[in-house]
């Protein structure tokens, strides 16, 4: 469909520049990338997906257009697997370290678990800073790669900070942390020697967003509160502490249950409201967010509508849904072959070693699977919309940047990789 | 005359888009400003290197180059003229292509040794280091892991003491029991000083933890016949303390911890592929473990001048309450094997004198009893 289009056919320059962004991907290639690269990440146990994820990043990156020009990444996996390969060593002390304390009595035992959330929380944060840097530096537009300044240490500690804070608030703060740690990263940010800043406010983002909360966490928070208050909490101790056969009995009898059933109805309903609400709470999150992005002069709006949003999600559950027939008809046919199977060749060892790899094998397709519906389906959807309904002012200011900033090392991409905090 | 065509150059300094006119020279390609026709750029056919783009363009750079220029063809005809010339071009950056497979299969070797580590590599190190553990470090293993194994014993529930011995006409069992260790001790002679302690449990079972600690479970104790069968289960249990089992399992458990935690980790599903390989993983190495553990319980019950088939006979017993389970995932090996090998290295003639007189017996039975 791409070569159809006005821009991709020679056309005497200077057409008239687009103000706009556009993602103009066919989406066969992508399943296709994905799929092939499911199949590699089960062959591999893994090791494949630091080629997957350079694929995809390729992928998106250069189907990206922002002002008639495409992003290009240069990123390769090799550098991904050594960052990976440097972060695991950098974490073997550490990892030895919270071994030992585990082990040890006394105070330094008991902080030991909550020292190694701490740190490894801090070396979370840092690593997705870093991580950051790693995919700014490997992004080119118009032949300049862009660069991010900044301490991945100083950014671990205000973002846990400022998570701890979204936590004793009930969440209430998390617009003004979404604020104050990407004025940071914008702040750092730069294309070419063109820098970036972030003007997003965060009360705006907490008018618009307040009204969610009161939805879905007030119910939760309502029906936490009542439970506790309800209960008889040393009966209660009691009847479960002595356990034996009349548990419940007991439970009912401090007052439990009423508590219980209205504590389930709070957590049901907010449930619910949150996953009928995310896609209009993620859109209005990333308007805010893209509309709060500059560059020097260069302003950012985006128009995404809600309503393209929930499409896409309804279209990945539809998709989900159709996947989950076929595999219930996969394993009914399994169980069944296994029936067999044990029948004819009884259940020796060799039987059960079979049957535990079929169990594990079934259980990583089923999960690659939706992995790979997901991004397929959303991931793409969603990176496509938002492309698309970007809007630029003052793009005047892109025309005179000079090239800046080295290339960085893929350290923070392993890190984020080996803590499990990795981004795109 | 070469063919030429416009094309849009970036030069990697500035942002400048400019409008170029390549021509295909014979030695590579020649970008050239499209009004002032300044030549911009000449790169070599050999350097040109396709970098990813959307379809319907040619995105060029210059191979190994510190800046980052580029030229964008989107003339179609242009662009196939470019391809054909420069067919040293390094594609390898390109997905879809040879060099894909060759790393799955270099990924799927490194898996293979990485499983051959955890189960031959693992153990063995393990094996060589638990030795060289000093015991001191092992006793503050042993009550660590004794605060961990008492929650995960003690399920509650009664309101007795979890742990036997301190009523009134349990006194004489203690001692009973104490001789009976004294003596499997003396024989022994080893360095940590065992400790029996008999906990309030039903299943038929004893465990040995670091540091010379063995829990008894009173279902051992009723289900044992004779004072030799409980004896030939306790000398299996200090054969696991003599070969220090209990800091070799968690050595290894960090080993494999290590192993399949960290280095695959991050994909999806790949937990569950790691907790598979762990159960089956630490259970083989178990296997090993309980085999030279009923060989050390033999030898010490002929030392001690006790009967070394009455582990064999307890176990023959205890195995037809037992449900059989999952041999793969069983941390103990088939009983009728280890009963055949138990009664293969018994000594044929050895002389068995009970190690504890009927009264004493009598006395050690009713530890924990009237419940």
């Amino acid at each position: 469909m791409s070569a159809a289009t006005p821009l991709d056919t020679p056309s005497d320059e200077p057409a008239p520049v687009p103000d706009g962004g556009r993602f103009a991907a066919p989406e066969k290639p992508f399943w296709r990338l994905l799929i092939r690269g499911a199949m590699f990440l089960a062959a591999t146990l893994g090791i494949y997906r630091f080629w997957l994820a350079t694929d995809v990043r390729r992928f998106l990156w250069s189907h990206t257009e922002i002002a008639g020009d495409g992003l290009e990444y240069i990123g390769t996996a090799r550098e991904l697997l050594l960052g990976f390969l440097i972060a695991v060593a950098l974490l073997v002390p550490v990892n030895v370290m919270f071994f030992l304390a585990a082990f040890s009595r006394g105070l330094l035992g008991q902080v030991s678990g909550a020292l190694a959330l701490a740190v490894l929380a801090l070396f979370g944060q840092f690593a997705v800073y870093r991580a950051r840097r790693y995919r700014l530096t490997r992004t080119l537009y118009r032949g300049l790669r862009f660069h991010q300044t900044g301490s991945g240490w100083r950014y671990a500690v205000c973002a846990l900070f400022w998570w701890a804070v979204i936590g004793v608030t009930l969440g209430l703060a998390y617009p003004f942390a979404q604020a104050s740690l990407e004025r940071f990263k914008m702040r750092n940010t730069y294309y070419g020697d063109l820098q970036g800043h972030f003007v997003g406010s965060g009360l705006r983002l907490f008018l618009r967003g307040v009204l969610f909360w009161a939805v879905v966490v007030v119910p939760f928070l309502l029906g936490m509160m009542f439970a506790i208050g309800e209960v008889d909490w040393s009966a209660l101790a009691d009847a479960l502490r002595r356990g034996g056969d009349d548990v419940a009995g007991r439970v009912e009898g401090a007052n439990a249950g009423a508590a219980v059933s209205v504590a389930v109805i709070g957590v049901t309903w907010s449930i619910i409201a949150a996953a009928l609400l995310y896609p209009a709470f993620q859109s209005m999150v990333l308007r805010w967010w893209v509309s709060g992005l500059r560059f020097g002069t260069l302003t950012v709006t985006s128009r995404l509508g809600t309503g393209a949003v929930y499409a896409l999600y309804l279209r990945f559950t539809w998709i989900a849904l159709l996947c989950g027939a076929v595999i219930g008809i996969a394993a009914a046919i399994g169980f069944a072959l296994t029936a067999i199977f044990d029948t004819v060749f009884g259940t020796g060892a060799v039987t059960q070693l079979l049957a535990t790899a079929v169990a594990i094998g079934s259980y990583v397709a089923v999960a690659l699977a939706y992995s790979t519906i997901y991004q397929a389906t959303v991931r793409l959807r969603l990176w496509k919309a938002c492309v698309g309904s970007l809007e630029f002012s003052g793009l005047e200011a892109l025309g005179r940047v000079k090239a800046s900033g080295a290339v960085s090392s893929a350290l923070g991409e392993g890190l984020a990789d080996a803590l499990n905090v990795g981004g795109i | 005359m070469a063919i030429a065509g416009t094309a849009i150059f970036f030069d990697g300094l500035t942002s400048a888009r400019r409008v170029v006119v390549v021509e295909l020279a014979s030695d590579g390609v020649v970008v050239r400003d499209a009004e002032d026709r300044d030549m911009l750029a000449r790169w070599p056919y050999d350097q040109l290197d396709h970098l990813a783009a959307p379809e319907g363009v040619l995105r060029l750079g210059r191979a190994g180059a510190k800046t980052t220029a580029r030229l964008e063809v989107r003339d179609a005809v242009l662009a196939q003229a470019i391809d054909d010339a420069s067919v040293p071009v390094d594609r390898s950056k390109v997905p879809g292509h040879a060099g894909r497979l060759k790393v799955v299969a270099w990924s799927i070797v490194a898996m293979a040794s990485l499983v051959l580590g955890a189960v031959y590599g693992v153990p063995a190190l393990a094996g060589k280091i638990a030795p060289l553990v000093p015991l001191g470090v092992e006793r503050w293993l042993g009550e660590a892991v004794d605060r961990q194994a008492r929650t995960l014993l003690d399920k509650g529930g009664s309101d007795r003491p979890f742990e036997c011995g301190s009523g009134q006409g349990e006194t004489e069992g203690r001692a009973a029991l104490g001789r009976l260790i004294g003596k499997l001790e003396a024989a022994a002679g080893l360095p940590i000083r065992l400790e029996a302690k008999v906990v309030r449990r039903a299943d038929p079972n004893a465990v040995a933890l670091p540091g010379g600690r063995i829990y008894v479970f009173q279902g051992l104790i009723e289900k044992s016949a004779r004072a030799d069968e409980l004896a030939g289960v306790l000398a299996h249990e200090i054969g696991h303390v003599a070969h220090r089992d209990g800091t070799r399992a968690i050595l290894q458990s960090a080993g494999i911890s290590f192993l399949f935690g960290m280095l695959l980790g991050d994909f999806v599903g790949g937990g569950a592929v790691v907790i598979g390989a762990r159960a089956v993983l630490r259970s083989s190495y178990s296997r090993d473990v309980e085999s030279a553990a009923d060989r050390y319980g033999v030898e010490l019950m002929e030392r001690a001048g006790g009967d070394p088939r009455a582990l064999g006979t307890v176990l023959t017993r205890l195995a037809g309450a037992i449900h059989p389970g999952a041999d793969i995932l069983s941390d103990h090996p088939d009983t009728q094997t280890r009963v055949d090998v138990i009664n293969t290295l018994a000594k044929p003639q050895a002389p068995s004198q009970p190690l504890l007189e009927p009264s004493e017996w009598q006395a050690l039975k009713r530890i924990c009893a009237g419940r």
